[in-house]
């Protein structure tokens, strides 16, 4: 697998998608580099879980170009599966089978279920904490518990590229922590790119080398965290998102609906 | 009826908040709608519906003759009439509402500082404008025979229609109230949805079997117990209280002697009945509002829940693991697993098997009330129509996937939607053994059949099943209704497949009368004088299922293309 | 009242509660004075809603004291449920109401009515940006718009103590900082109380002035976000709830499972 073409991961040429009247994305340009932890951040409903889901072949676009490690999006949607994983935004989990019963469903979906797969379920539920729940059913996991799952079951498959939908926003300070600690050492060990929706800064700060920040279905703001916030002259990203972005109230209109 | 400390208020905002959510399809329009909705409901039942009932049985049969009939038959009926509205109003809000728990609702009621009894009056009130329009359409059809058979004067009706509303209004308080109750012991888990779906579907078999029972086995029953066995269930009552008003207010000159012969089978008189009726209605007002500080109360979330740890794979999933190596055998475990653990589809299973094992009796019951000799040969036609049934029931709509976030995690493996369904199918081939085995065993024993013809039985029972279950995973794969009974795909899903399974099974008979009326060719003949055995059974018994199971191979690649498609 | 309870809003004292076998929350000491915004941050199934509920009024506790504005929440649930707001985790909405419709059932459930509610309602629609779309059904709202009318709804009556359970968890960045403006004005203007259970130590460590880490049913550390950074030595809350509730694991553990 010769993937991430010229250290492309993911390319993107005026990517257009219409839901009826809604443009839910504009003319997009994108370039993820192979290794990146790509931070993609922007309002409720601007267009990121839309941009994911073709990126990943679920959901065909009105018009334009996408390329995921090569392989045009409209073309070979199913290689494209093989080399990617996706987390959805809500946990869209069996409540009847237990965590490794549904991670050997995953599994098996991408054609696994050998011994060895049982290995890499064994550990990776070890590494996020899960062992000794691995075998109760979801239904009496927390929130938190069965996005560990799920985040497991995005990697299970050794994916080259990771599309991550809000992936620490049920999680407690700990299991993110996990959670990023993974996404840092995964990009920098076996150059696995990470392509991450989040309504976090202080998150995409901490993990992501890229950010572009998405508003009214395209790109406003693209760089490193530190460009991003010094370019918008603000104190932290969550202040540069907002300048950028707006959304500042003042105190007054903040009490008048008294 | 609901005493007078309640008014504070908090009843009607509730009451009025279930309306809007009732009336939310023409909310633009909300009072004039409703209003509209109630007009024509009124012309309904004070003019069309007797008209038209009337009519109609005035066609099939002349009144004085009905009227013999409808007076041999009246206590009976009228009771069987009651019972079928009385079930509907308890049963039918019940598993309704068991099918989605409102405990986050309840959290927003109590953090707002509302009484209990205020959400119990404040729910109750809200179901009335549904059921009672509901009511309102249904009833005069039921009672209309009656109103004209006894020549009914418009005091009478008046009173039997209030007598009537009074059940109504009982009964959905005190199906409101145990709904509360359910829905409070299972509380709002993936857990407690599952359970109650599954009570849904129970309920609904507690509400068939009886209606089967009364339907086939009255003279029976009659004979056995008398018409006293009815007079301790509720429902008699308020039925009885019926037949006496329309007794005492005929205007047909009942004699005194035909009097006394209801007041023989009716056993209660009319004060008797009435007291009883209205007894039991007030009983449950005091009752429900002493317990419902009990009932709302909010409990440990689903995590504090009992937890369930999965054991080894029994005998079975280890057998399926050895047979099929590899991802297609894992696949069919886990889906086998994710079915059998779910209690609304174990429900369905026992559902489908009790229809599959109350059909044999039924038909002997038939041939037996008919006079006519029963002929074993002649289950046959009738198992492979009616067990396609069976077949779709427990694979359309829910029990499919859970949210559209599982359908992402589908699709987002190479060809993941193809090998989902086909583990699926495994799943549905191997659950069709105990669908068709049951009424099977059933006929066995009642009806002693020889080995050949219960190998036969099985086989084209099993065909059968397999054909509806591919038709209804395909119906489902293409509109799945995500495990909400609600939603206007899990009926589509759900009349789709039924009517497709039945139309197939039975098509060969159509086309075979369309072409002897129109163009004068007997294909049944041409069948019997080609192949020598009977057209008939050769139609409904191996056309009819070979044709079943090739719609079914087309909807299930329909299925899978469309789970697996690239959405627009 | 106010005389009552001496300027303290919360005040708990050996609060616990069993369910069957599991102890969700044992022996918690607590004080929160008037208008200050306490953080309460632990794992998930840590014990945060338990209390959240106890104190609201909504749940009897097993064993133990607690005072809401001086009223005592077993004796006067009722009072102590008319003075609170609450932003429950898993939101019980009617989906078929449009959100004005819902505003409105909130607000008359609380004795609001006439010009005053809907003057309210509209004005806190448009603060938090959902002016157009008041009148469609919740059903058709995103995760987040439902979010901000419940948010609405835990304010409209402008109760004296408000518990909100993970409010920002599904808003974007600018929704979030307008959630944490409008918390920040209601408590300095108008002395409301704030009880808020969170997974972002970011947004405690901007918003709240007191914060209390709870883990496994019990209360571990109560202080202001500084004086609990400093204490474990520590750059940021985030690190300092790490080092308290633990979760740091290390780099080759995390790869191991390959």
């Amino acid at each position: 697998m010769t993937l991430a073409r010229n250290g492309v991961s993911i390319r993107t040429e005026r990517l257009n998608k219409a839901f009826g009247p809604v443009q839910a994305i504009r003319n997009l340009d994108l370039e993820v580099l192979s290794g990146n932890r790509f931070g993609f951040l922007g309002p409720n409903g601007a267009g990121k879980t839309t941009t994911v889901r073709i990126l990943s072949g679920l959901l065909r676009q009105t018009s334009g170009y996408a390329e995921v490690c090569g392989i045009d999006v409209s073309r070979d949607r199913d290689s494209i599966k093989a080399i990617t994983g996706l987390l959805p935004e809500t946990p869209g989990l069996y409540s009847k089978l237990s965590a490794v019963e549904f991670l050997e469903f995953i599994g098996a979906l991408n054609g696994q279920s050998d011994e060895k797969l049982h290995r890499r379920i064994d550990s990776l539920l070890g590494v996020l904490g899960l062992e000794g729940r691995q075998d109760d059913l979801l239904e009496s996991y927390s929130s938190g518990m069965k996005q560990k799952v799920l985040v497991a079951s995005t990697l299970l498959h050794n994916p080259k590229l990771v599309f991550l939908d809000e992936p620490t926003s049920r999680l407690d300070p700990s299991a993110s922590a996990v959670v990023k600690d993974l996404i840092l050492v995964l990009s920098e060990e076996t150059d696995t790119t990470f392509f991450i929706c989040t309504h976090m800064t202080g998150f995409a700060e901490d993990v992501c080398d890229v950010i572009g920040i998405l508003n009214q279905g395209g790109v406003v703001a693209r760089g490193s965290p530190q460009e991003i916030v010094d370019s918008a002259g603000a104190g932290d990203l969550e202040d540069a998102y907002l300048r950028i972005v707006g959304g500042k109230v003042d105190r007054e209109a903040l009490l008048a609906w008294r | 009826m609901l005493g007078g400390e309640v008014m504070t208020g908090s009843w009607y905002h509730i009451a009025k908040a279930e309306f809007y959510v009732m009336t939310s399809g023409f909310r633009k329009h909300r009072a004039i709608g409703t209003v509209l909705l109630y007009t024509l409901a009124t012309v309904w039942a004070s003019y069309l519906a007797p008209m038209i009932i009337v009519g109609i049985l005035e066609i099939i049969m002349p009144m004085d003759v009905m009227r013999t009939l409808l007076m041999v038959m009246f206590p009976g009926l009228m009771r069987t009439v009651i019972l079928f509205l009385w079930a509907l109003l308890l049963l039918y809000p019940l598993s309704y509402s068991l099918q989605e728990i409102k405990i986050g609702q309840w959290e927003i009621y109590l953090s707002n500082d509302v009484k209990t009894k205020d959400i119990l009056a404040g729910t109750f009130l809200g179901k009335m404008p549904l059921y009672g329009l509901i009511v309102i359409l249904v009833a005069p059809v039921l009672i209309s025979p009656f109103m004209a058979a006894f020549e009914v004067p418009l005091l009478g009706q008046m009173l039997v229609y209030a007598s009537l509303a009074f059940m109504v209004i009982s009964t959905l308080w005190l199906a409101n109230f145990l709904t509360s109750i359910i829905q409070a012991r299972l509380g709002d888990s993936s857990r407690g949805n599952d359970i109650a779906k599954a009570l849904s579907f129970v309920i609904a078999l507690v509400v068939i079997i009886p209606m089967y029972g009364l339907m086939f086995f009255m003279p029976q029953l009659s004979e056995l117990l008398g018409m006293d066995a009815f007079l301790i269930m509720p429902f008699t009552w308020p039925a009885d209280l019926v037949s006496w008003i329309a007794i005492t207010f005929n205007g047909i000159g009942l004699t005194g002697g035909q009097i006394i012969g209801f007041a023989s089978i009716l056993k209660f008189d009319i004060i008797q009945s009435a007291i009883l009726t209205v007894t039991f209605g007030f009983l449950w007002v005091p009752i429900a509002i002493a317990a419902a500080d009990r009932i709302f109360t909010i409990g440990a979330g689903a995590r504090t829940e009992s937890v369930t740890t999965v054991g080894r794979d029994n005998i079975i999933l280890r057998g399926i693991r050895r047979v099929a190596k590899g991802p297609f055998g894992a696949l069919t475990i886990v889906s086998l697993k994710d079915f059998g653990r779910k209690a609304q589809n174990l429900s369905k299973i026992f559902y489908g098997v009790v229809l599959a094992i109350i059909l044999p009796i039924i038909i002997r019951q038939m041939s037996i009330i008919e006079g006519e000799i029963f002929v074993v040969d002649e289950i046959l036609p009738m198992i492979s129509i009616m067990i396609g049934i069976v077949g779709v029931f427990p694979f359309a709509g829910t029990g499919f996937l859970e949210s559209k976030d599982q359908l992402w995690i589908i699709r987002s493996a190479p060809k993941g939607a193809s090998r989902f369904m086909r583990a699926r199918l495994a799943t549905g081939f191997l659950m069709a053994v105990p669908l068709s085995g049951a009424p099977t065993i059933a006929m066995i024993i009642m009806f002693a059949l020889p080995p050949l013809l219960a190998a036969q039985i099985f086989i084209s029972a099993y065909i059968v099943v397999c054909g509806a279950v591919m038709i209804a995973m395909g119906a489902t794969a293409q509109n799945p209704d995500y495990e909400d009974t609600k939603s206007p795909a899990h009926q589509t899903v759900l009349m789709t497949s039924m009517l497709l399974t039945e139309f197939t099974l039975l098509g060969p008979l159509f086309l075979d009368l369309f072409l002897t009326l129109g163009l004068g060719i007997d294909v049944l003949a041409v069948i019997e004088s080609v192949l020598h055995v009977d057209g008939l059974w050769f139609m409904i018994t191996i056309v009819g299922p070979s044709t079943l199971l090739f719609v079914g191979l087309a909807m299930m690649t329909l299925g899978i293309r469309s789970l697996g498609k690239v959405e627009v | 009242m106010t005389s009552r309870n001496n300027g303290i809003s919360i005040k708990t004292h050996l609060l616990s509660k069993t369910f069957g076998p599991v102890h969700a929350v044992r022996n918690v000491d607590l004080e929160v004075a008037s208008g200050s915004r306490f953080g309460f941050l632990g794992p998930n199934g840590a014990g945060k809603t338990t209390t959240v509920r106890m104190l609201s009024g909504l749940m009897k506790p097993t064993s133990g004291t607690a005072e809401v504005l001086g009223m005592d929440i077993l004796s006067q649930a009722s009072d102590v449920r008319k003075s609170t707001g609450l932003l429950p985790e898993s939101p019980g909405l009617y989906s078929k109401l449009s959100a004005t419709e819902f505003l409105e059932f909130i607000g008359t459930l609380n004795s609001l009515k006439g010009e005053v509610l809907h003057k309210r309602i509209d004005r806190l629609l448009s603060l938090l940006g959902l002016e157009g779309r008041q009148d469609d059904l919740l059903e058709t709202y995103s995760s987040g718009m439902k979010q901000k009318v419940l948010v609405a709804s835990a304010l409209l009556h402008e109760p004296r103590v408000v518990f909100l359970d993970e409010p920002t968890s599904r808003l974007d960045p600018s929704a979030g900082a307008l959630v944490k403006d409008l918390i920040h004005a209601l408590a300095e203007e108008m002395e409301t109380t704030f009880f808020i259970c969170t997974h972002q130590t970011s947004f405690a460590e901007d918003v709240c002035d007191i914060v209390g880490i709870i883990n496994d049913g019990a209360l571990v550390v109560v202080g202001s976000p500084a004086e609990i950074v400093t204490s474990t030595g520590v750059d940021d809350l985030e690190d300092a709830y790490l080092q308290i509730i633990g979760g740091k694991i290390d780099r080759t553990s995390l790869l191991s499972w390959r």
